[in-house]
């Protein structure tokens, strides 16, 4: 069953066109990684998947229905970012019961534990956390909400490592124990990427990449030699990123390679390796083949 | 074992390995029950479902059957089958690079022979 649909999806701000013709679906019960440049268009679709936004045109349906001024979509959802706003007189144990009250599926006993875990005394204002320390309170919220669909945007910001690793790794542990559609956004691909059952790219407003993340992990090869001989093999459309070490020694990104295309590259010296898929989603989401070099190329 | 996010081979891939060493092993014996996706995804911190994927390569490969509402579990013959399949295809694999390397030397014949059995020799005189 697909929880969120979303078809011919645009939004804009002003003459700013963020999202252009968005078509995507995410299945229930999965892990979702969203993942784009600053200006992308994330924020914008997870907050108008959680209706806090209504979209210039287009159709989302989350849990079958509009969720914009929806209780039930509101009940059975819980949006994430590192700025919560929370009323200024409300103290974190106060915070935490009217959460209670609100979110059936709440684990008011997991989200003590999680409290203690991170070392919080729930007797002080949200507002006087430092920033590592009100996304992690946030982060928790988001956890213990157990909502069928939890919205995660950005949530590790300001977040130490050792904060972000134990995040990620509670994140799955009580995913398995209680399964529910997960979206996180993130610029850390390479820290989340092993907990991910999806991921979808969002570049320039429009959904680039939607697949499986194993399969995402295959997507590209990398290959480092003679650029004369990799041109022989490869044709220019399918190079995603293409950057030269020497004048004629290049390091380029192509998919969809074929096993012959790739035993002749073999053959004429060209090595080849895999492609991490953060650097693989940086390639997809630059402007140019050449990322940053260009800028400082004299032509 | 310590999965490797950056190697070629994929996650999932790298779990039925682990697997299939482990049932070498004997650290898991034929007719018992394997670990669960859940139980693989808690141990190395990845998705259930990339762990699913590497328990149905194992199915596909006849090393392990499923047993409905309880599991997944070692196949009677699943020894035999890992090192018929790594024979064809792993080593052949491997032997296929390694004559393409020697073909691109001008390595002959005789002389890549001799490399492979004192080679061999080498690893007995170690063991």
């Amino acid at each position: 069953m697909s929880v969120v649909t979303c078809q011919n999806v645009s939004k804009q701000f002003g003459s700013n066109s963020v999202l252009k013709d968005l078509n995507v679906t995410i299945q229930e019960n999965s892990i979702t990684g969203l993942i784009g440049r600053n200006g992308a268009g994330k924020t914008t679709l997870l907050q108008m998947l959680a209706g806090m936004l209504a979209p210039t045109s287009g159709n989302i349906r989350v849990f079958e229905e509009n969720p914009i001024d929806n209780l039930k979509v509101s009940a059975n959802t819980i949006f994430v970012d590192d700025d919560l706003v929370f009323s200024p007189e409300m103290k974190l144990y106060e915070i935490l019961s009217s959460a209670e009250m609100f979110y059936d599926n709440w684990d008011s006993e997991f989200a003590n534990r999680l409290i203690r875990y991170f070392g919080f005394q729930t007797g002080v204002f949200h507002d006087n956390l430092s920033k590592g320390k009100a996304s992690t309170f946030n982060a928790i919220l988001g956890l213990a909400a157990r909502t069928p669909l939890t919205i995660f945007d950005e949530p590790t910001t300001g977040m130490d490592y050792s904060v972000r690793q134990d995040f990620y790794r509670a994140l799955l542990k009580d995913y398995m124990n209680h399964p529910r559609t997960i979206i996180i956004s993130s610029h850390l691909l390479n820290e989340l990427e092993s907990i991910l059952e999806d991921i979808m790219i969002i570049k320039d407003g429009t959904c680039i990449v939607h697949e499986p993340m194993e399969d995402f992990k295959t997507y590209a090869i990398a290959l480092s030699g003679d650029y004369e001989k990799i041109e022989k093999v490869v044709n220019e459309s399918r190079i995603i990123h293409r950057r030269f070490i020497s004048s004629n020694h290049a390091y380029v990104v192509v998919k969809e390679l074929s096993g012959s295309e790739q035993d002749c590259l073999k053959q004429l010296g060209v090595t080849q390796t895999s492609v991490e898929p953060a650097e693989l989603s940086m390639y997809l989401t630059n402007e140019t083949k050449g990322g940053i070099d260009d800028v400082f190329k004299q032509s | 074992m310590v999965l490797n996010h950056d190697s070629i081979k994929p996650i999932y891939v790298q779990i039925a390995e682990w697997l299939e060493t482990e049932i070498l092993n004997d650290h898991i014996s034929t007719g018992e029950k394997m670990y669960s996706q859940y139980q693989l995804a808690d141990m190395f911190n990845i998705n259930p479902a990339t762990a699913a994927k590497g328990l149905n390569i194992l199915v596909d490969y006849d090393v392990l059957y499923k047993k409905r509402g309880l599991g997944m579990f070692v196949k009677d013959e699943a020894k035999e089958n890992i090192l018929i399949r790594r024979k064809n295809e792993n080593l052949k694999q491997m032997v296929r690079e390694l004559v393409q390397e020697a073909d691109y030397l001008s390595v002959e014949d005789e002389e890549l022979m001799e490399m492979l059995k004192q080679i061999r020799q080498e690893r007995r005189g170690q063991s």
